[in-house]
């Protein structure tokens, strides 16, 4: 009866299944070792409570999951090995034997192990295993909802939840002002913020407030959402402090009729105040989602060294398996196309725009690195939340069905957004001291993910999540019917539980955790971009700008590149695959060319500009494998006390120091005062 | 200085004229030593005469050092995918190295040059440290042997270097006899067998004289005298008696057989590495050992461990590939680069000794039994085992003297034949065996870095070091030979003994200011209460008793729970099924389970380590491998920055420490790295070795596929936009 009061409970929460006498082992940034404890399954979570634990602070913060738990929707395997064999337990499967030992495999690459007692009976061993393969596999899509309602669905939590206060040190990119917020940030200029599509009429998984060339009205723009497939217009994302912008956007509608006005529109929106652009198009040498799954999935099974299956990799044998994963060569992949797309930005005076065919998944990837890579501001906490939140959340990525909660979109699952996470901290390991936020920080956000309560993954578009809060102030039924198979379908039963964003930290991790979110000696904040050159708007409208097409790292200018050029007059050019010879359409590739080779003799500074962009080194011997992430789990895991984590000890030091020195430092001053004139 | 290759960005040819009139200007010169042994035949003699009365030009030559031959205009090519760029200037070649002086005005120090070798620069090659030479021609490139060349030359000899660095000279712009000499020369002095006292250290040493002060500064224990052996047992608690008999008898007699003796960590154990040349003699000597110990464990390396033929190949595949004459070479194998490591096998060797050493380990620390480790000749792979053995179980072997201790008493005392496995002498005995034991401490270093007084970069130092034919410490194949070969001498000079410089004293290469990036920042030094002499390992042996992982073998919670041991190697012998299936590997599961109740124990620094040798632990050694490939050099980034910061923060919580005088527990290593402190220079983050000198923005993408940039697809360009250009 006394363990279950030390379980912290919550008063909805109730214990299905409960265990004496177990021993949970440690992971290594725990310390190692084993510690014994009881173990609770309730309908949240698996809980295991040191005998010696500590008894939790009545004041501290609501925390989810306390230090040795484990969420059950985070689990993604249960496998009991027993006296002589081991066993996948799922919810049908029938428990022959009692197990010794229980394994929890989770999605997020951690496993947990916990060992039963012989005094424990067998008969409560097979029943807690049995409670767990049950409780932990969602069977149909409402069971996430279970999850979540078990977590948060108690009037106290959701009046608890309604009550706090959102982050405001962050951008969020829900309002007008966020945005212009953005501009005024990075100093562009010849853009405002269009509220046209408040109501998600014009293209539903866009956000409600988009960035686009001042000169395009609202009327202008309705035109053109129809040229672009979904609707996903060129919209900016950043500019360089070179001048540069940096949009993105869907593939061309090319069975539409290009309109004279709409052309122009058209024209303005791709060119933004600049004469020249570069469309990259992510789809050749990316991996596509499907790719990025399996490479995930075989990724999992080299790390996770699953006890269940019957062979392991040898040692011998583990790099080429590991290459075999291929999970790096993507994340070299999309590092590099990001890179390339930095060095173009640094020259400053054109627009990028990344073009993928849906706009909703590479294309997050890639904006986003470039600018972890090229703005110090997204290299901080805040700063990084604000981007995801404006490159992934607002942008509309498929949170909810890449990350396949439900379990019934298989076909649609991908970690995309583990990708990035993945390359985020690449260029974290290349450049450790360029960033404020830690290793830490990166883990806990890719945790989250596998954490099905946060409103920033459960949604697949803005338009999804604000229907499940009560911020949207009207509900809009759409009239046309093209938009129907976007309204999830069912029961609109997700309204219940007031979702938090994941952003939420401490109702995560406690206090002490979210201090490791930020290094302790953060690279001095960079002094605000001045703006290189004044942009000549007048120029723009004398002629037609120059468009290429960068892909396979060549530039070219293939003439259907703008399907609105290619169908007025200029079918020769289509015939012949000739490049269009007249001197408008190949102006000046040298400097593309120069920022492309990079070998001037202004770059090697040897001070730091702290624009200057992190490029990463992409050679296999310089990409990593992220061992703290991936290899938490391996049995054999060992810490690692590397240089950061000394840094971290040393800073608190120098802190503690400073602190012993500045009381003392007053009263030795007023006594030497007080020398000097008695003296 | 010889820092000429410098200049860099301009792009090359700018030289060229300087170069000129190679063959002019004769007589003045010196005549060589009398005293030098040479292959040189007179003509190269007289070349060097010519040579040096072109005094502008000439290599700051050290004692003794002599220009064998030269040649100018000699173009340094530094080839990256683009271009070909580069350097005129003349080539030297004398007997310690081969040199190459730039024509273009060099640049002074630089900034980053704090490390700078002072016996060879960066465009000096010592000849024991050229490893292969090959002719290149067109895209291909063939290897030249010694026998093969005699009248013709190549218009390119690429250079490959021990220490992985690249060179190519192009000749074709020399005249072609100054060629033709040069080329033979090169080959003839960098290829071919040759005798001891051709080598560099003799000549030098004769005219060098280090005063014995300086050796007496060190504190490296030479293990030459029978004192040190002595007082090592005293620190080691050895038994005292055997080992001052066995310390006598291995002084005294200077026989070839050398063997050594350390005791571990607990009072009884004991392990020795005897030669086993003669039978009767091992057999006299082994139960001279029963009689002392009551049971000895004998492991035979040559059934488990790889052979030193094995070594050499794998080791020879493995730095194939970061010996990269071209960058697109680098490139295509960055494909499948994983795999191509792995199948060289030099990482599984390295695996398998590190897991030997822990079987061995686990025999002193737990089953306190005495082990005899032993090979044929006794002085290769015990070696790396025995002295691994030691700085995993002795927290002294991990500081930078008794790290150097160690290597003087294991592999200098314990006769490994370095003469014949550095292959000074070109006679086909060569194996990295040394780099072997480098290697694994440098896996230890980078699972363990608190652990260890000594930094990467000296390991990688003393790795290079051994391909320096000056030092002492790698001439000779045994303490023996050593006084053997340096007697005779000793006579005909009519001086004392010839007085070779040591490794050890590092002012011979480096200044001071250098030599504190031998430290390691992040070495946690133990702290006052412990420094008690020796009472380490009691404590530890004590808590090795009590903690109830250790309780493997006999678990006093038993009859509580479930006996964790059946579970764990329940896992095991799933996880690792292959590897049960094989008898032969029933030691391997033990030693796992000896490592996992290590693993559990709370980390100390100052007591036993035990690698982790799992598929991913091991890495590659990127300091020493990737130092010179600037492709793969991060700018402004990689573990200097942290490392900066590191040195940054303790300078000022030791400025805060003396301003309060206070004691704290944590006590770091001050020195190290001190050039680092305060300076706000982009590093690299192959920092002490490769200075951002010649680099382009380059390395970012690779992307073979550039190359059709340049082949134009833009043909017609426009100016109309250079006047925008902004460039930040």
């Amino acid at each position: 009866q006394c363990n279950i009061l030390s379980l912290s409970l919550a008063h909805w929460e109730c214990v299905l299944q409960r265990a004496t006498l177990v021993r949970k082992k440690l992971s290594v940034r725990g310390g190692g070792g084993w510690r014994s404890g009881t173990l609770f399954c309730t309908h949240f979570r698996v809980a295991f409570v040191p005998k010696d634990s500590p008894k939790r602070d009545e004041n501290t913060d609501l925390v989810f999951l306390e230090d040795h738990d484990v969420a059950l929707a985070s689990i993604e395997k249960v496998v009991a090995v027993g006296a002589s064999r081991t066993k996948v337990v799922t919810a049908n499967s029938t428990l022959k034997f009692a197990p010794e030992e229980l394994l929890l495999y989770c999605k997020d690459f951690q496993v947990f192990c916990f060992l039963f007692d012989r005094l424990t009976p067998d008969t409560q061993v097979m029943e807690m295993t049995c409670a767990i393969a049950r409780a932990y596999q969602p069977p149909r899509p409402g069971a996430v909802l279970a999850f979540q309602n078990s977590a948060m669905g108690s009037v106290e939590m959701k009046q608890f939840l309604s009550n706090r206060q959102r982050d405001t040190s962050m951008n969020w990119f829900e309002a007008a002002a966020d945005w212009e917020a953005e501009l005024e940030r990075t100093g562009a200029v010849g853009w405002r913020v269009s509220g046209i599509n408040e109501r998600f009429e014009m293209a539903a998984s866009l956000p409600r407030f988009n960035v686009v060339p001042q000169k395009v009205l609202d009327t202008e723009l309705k035109n053109t959402f129809a040229h672009f497939s979904d609707g996903r217009i060129p919209r900016w994302c950043w500019r360089h402090p070179s001048g540069a912008d940096l949009l993105r956007m869907a593939s061309f509608q090319n069975d539409i009729y290009h309109e004279r006005d709409d052309v122009r529109n058209l024209e303005a929106l791709v060119f933004g105040g600049q004469r020249q652009c570069v469309i990259v198009e992510l789809v050749e040498e990316m991996p596509t989602p499907a790719d990025i799954h399996v490479a995930r999935t075989r990724l999992r099974a080299l790390c996770l060294g699953d006890v269940s299956l019957p062979v392991a990799v040898p040692d011998d044998k583990w790099l080429s398996t590991l290459e075999g994963t291929h999970w790096l060569d993507h994340v070299r992949c999309c590092l590099r196309k990001a890179a390339e797309v930095s060095r173009l930005l640094r020259e400053g005076h054109l627009t990028v725009i990344l073009q993928e065919a849906d706009d909703r998944d590479l294309n997050c990837v890639v904006t986003s690195l470039v600018q972890v890579m090229c703005d110090p501001h997204c290299r901080t906490v805040t700063g990084f939340q604000g981007l995801v939140q404006k490159e992934w959340v607002m942008a509309g990525h498929r949170f909810l069905n890449r990350f396949n909660y439900h379990r019934d979109r298989d076909k649609e699952e991908a970690p995309v957004f583990l990708l990035f996470l993945d390359c985020v901290w690449q260029l974290w390991a290349q450049f450790p001291s360029q960033f404020q936020l830690t290793v830490d920080y990166l883990l806990a956000l890719h945790d989250s993910v596998h954490l099905p309560l946060f409103s920033t993954f459960l949604a697949n578009c803005e338009l999804e999540r604000s229907r499940h809060t009560k911020h949207l102030p009207q509900c809009y039924t759409p009239v046309n019917g093209w938009r129907e198979g976007l309204l999830p379908p069912g029961p609109n039963s997700l309204l219940d539980p007031p979702l938090p964003p994941v952003w939420d930290w401490a109702l995560q991790y406690s206090i002490c955790k979210r201090a490791c979110f930020i290094q302790p000696r953060p690279p001095a904040a960079p002094r605000p971009p001045v703006l290189n050159g004044n942009l000549n708007l007048s120029k723009v409208n004398r002629a037609l700008g120059s468009v290429f097409l960068l892909s396979h790292g060549t530039f070219s200018c293939p003439p259907q590149l703008l399907p609105w050029r290619a169908g007025g007059g200029a079918t020769p050019y289509r015939k012949s695959h000739r490049r269009a010879p007249s001197a408008e359409e190949s102006p000046a590739p040298e400097r593309l060319l120069r920022a492309w080779n990079l070998t001037d003799a202004s770059a090697p500074t040897p001070h730091q500009d702290p624009w200057e962009p992190l490029l990463p080194l992409l050679l296999a011997p310089c990409v990593g494998l992220w061992k703290e992430c991936y290899l938490r789990g391996a049995l054999q895991a060992q810490p690692e006390l590397t240089s950061c984590h000394l840094v971290e000890q040393l800073s608190q030091e120098v802190q503690r120091l400073k602190e012993a020195l500045a009381p003392p430092s007053a009263p030795k001053a007023a006594d030497s005062g007080g020398e000097r004139r008695v003296q | 200085m010889l820092s000429g290759g410098g200049g860099g960005s301009g792009g090359g040819g700018g030289g060229a004229g300087g170069g000129g009139g190679a063959g002019g200007g004769s007589g003045g010169g010196r005549s060589p030593k009398p005293s030098f042994v040479s292959y040189v035949t007179p003509e190269e003699i007289n070349l060097t005469e010519k040579e040096i009365s072109r005094k502008e030009k000439q290599p700051d030559l050290l004692q003794g050092e002599v220009i064998f031959c030269s040649a100018s205009p000699i173009r340094k090519c530094t080839q990256d995918d683009f271009s070909q760029r580069g350097i005129f200037g003349s080539l030297f070649c004398t007997n310690f190295r081969i040199s190459f002086i730039s024509d273009e005005t060099q640049l002074e120090e630089e900034e980053g040059q704090v490390f700078k070798n002072k016996l060879y620069g960066e465009n000096d090659i010592p000849l024991t440290c050229v490893d292969n030479i090959y002719r290149g021609f067109d895209e291909k490139k063939k290897l030249i042997t010694s026998g093969s060349v005699r009248n013709k030359y190549p218009s390119k000899i690429i250079i490959h270097c021990k220490d992985l660095r690249v060179f190519q000279f192009s000749l074709a712009f020399a005249k072609e006899e100054d060629a033709k000499k040069i080329f033979q020369g090169i080959v003839h002095h960098c290829l071919e067998p040759k005798s001891l006292k051709c080598i560099f250290a003799f000549s030098y040493s004769e005219k060098m004289t280090f005063s014995s002060e300086n050796q007496t500064k060190l504190k490296t224990v030479m293990f030459d005298s029978m004192v040190d052996w002595a007082q090592e047992m005293k620190r080691t608690k050895g038994n005292c008696k055997l080992v001052s008999a066995n310390a006598d008898f291995n002084i005294s007699t200077k026989y070839i057989w050398c063997w050594s003796h350390h005791s571990g960590c607990a009072l009884f154990k004991t392990a020795s590495l005897p030669l086993m040349q003669e039978d009767g003699c091992s057999q006299s000597y082994r139960t001279y050992m029963e009689r002392y110990c009551t049971c000895v464990k004998t492991e035979e390396l040559p059934e488990t461990l790889p052979t030193i033929q094995d070594i050499q190949q794998s080791y020879n595949k493995f730095k194939q590939f970061f010996l990269v004459d071209n960058t697109t070479e680098f490139w295509m194998s960055d494909v499948k680069w994983f795999s191509s490591l792995e199948n060289s096998g030099w990482l599984d060797i390295i695996r398998q000794c590190l897991t030997k050493a822990v079987e061995v380990v686990e025999c002193l620390e737990n089953e306190n039994t005495n082990v005899l480790i032993m090979e044929e000749e006794g002085s290769d792979l015990c070696c790396v085992i025995s002295s691994l053995v030691q700085v995993m179980l002795d927290p002294h072997f991990r500081t930078l003297e008794g790290f150097q201790s160690l290597v003087q008493k294991e592999w200098v005392a314990g006769g490994h034949h370095f003469l014949d496995r550095c292959n000074y002498l070109h006679k086909d005995k060569e194996s990295p065996v040394f780099l072997l034991f480098l290697e694994c401490v440098w896996q230890l270093l980078q699972q363990y870095a608190p652990a260890f007084q000594f930094s990467e970069t000296y390991l990688t130092v003393l790795s290079d070091s051994v391909d320096v034919s000056v030092f002492s410490t790698f001439l000779f194949n045994s303490p023996h030979h050593r006084a053997t070969t340096i007697q005779p001498v000793s006579l005909l000079a009519q001086k004392g003994p010839l007085n070779l410089p040591t490794v050890w004293d590092w002012s011979v290469q480096f200044n001071s200011a250098a030599q504190d990036f031998f430290t390691n920042p992040l070495y946690v030094e133990k702290s006052r209460q412990d420094k008690v002499p020796r009472k380490t390992f009691r404590p530890k042996h004590q808590r090795h008793q009590s903690l109830p992982s250790t309780a493997f073998k006999s678990s006093p919670k038993k009859s509580f729970f479930k006996d964790e041991t059946d579970s764990l190697k329940k896992m095991l012998r799933v996880k690792r099924i292959s590897r049960w299936l094989n008898p032969t590997d029933l030691t391997q599961s033990t030693t796992r389970e000896f490592y996992e109740a290590w693993q559990r124990k709370p980390l100390d620094y100052h007591g036993l380590l035990l690698p982790c040798v799992d598929g991913p632990a091991l890495r590659v050694w990127a300091q020493r491998y990737l130092r010179w490939l600037p492709e793969v050099q991060i700018f402004g980034g990689g573990a200097m920055t942290l490392e900066k910061k590191l040195v940054d923060l303790l300078a000022e919580v030791r400025e805060l420490r003396g301003k309060l005088d206070w004691h704290c527990s944590v006590d770091f290593s001050h020195r190290g790295a001190a050039a680092l402190a305060g300076s706000s220079v982009r590093l690299s983050s192959a920092f002490p070795f490769f200075v951002s000198r010649t680099w382009s923005f380059k390395p970012a993408i690779p992307s073979c596929l550039q190359k059709n940039l340049i082949t134009g697809t833009f043909a017609d360009k426009e100016d109309e936009d250079s006047e925008c250009l902004g460039v930040i």
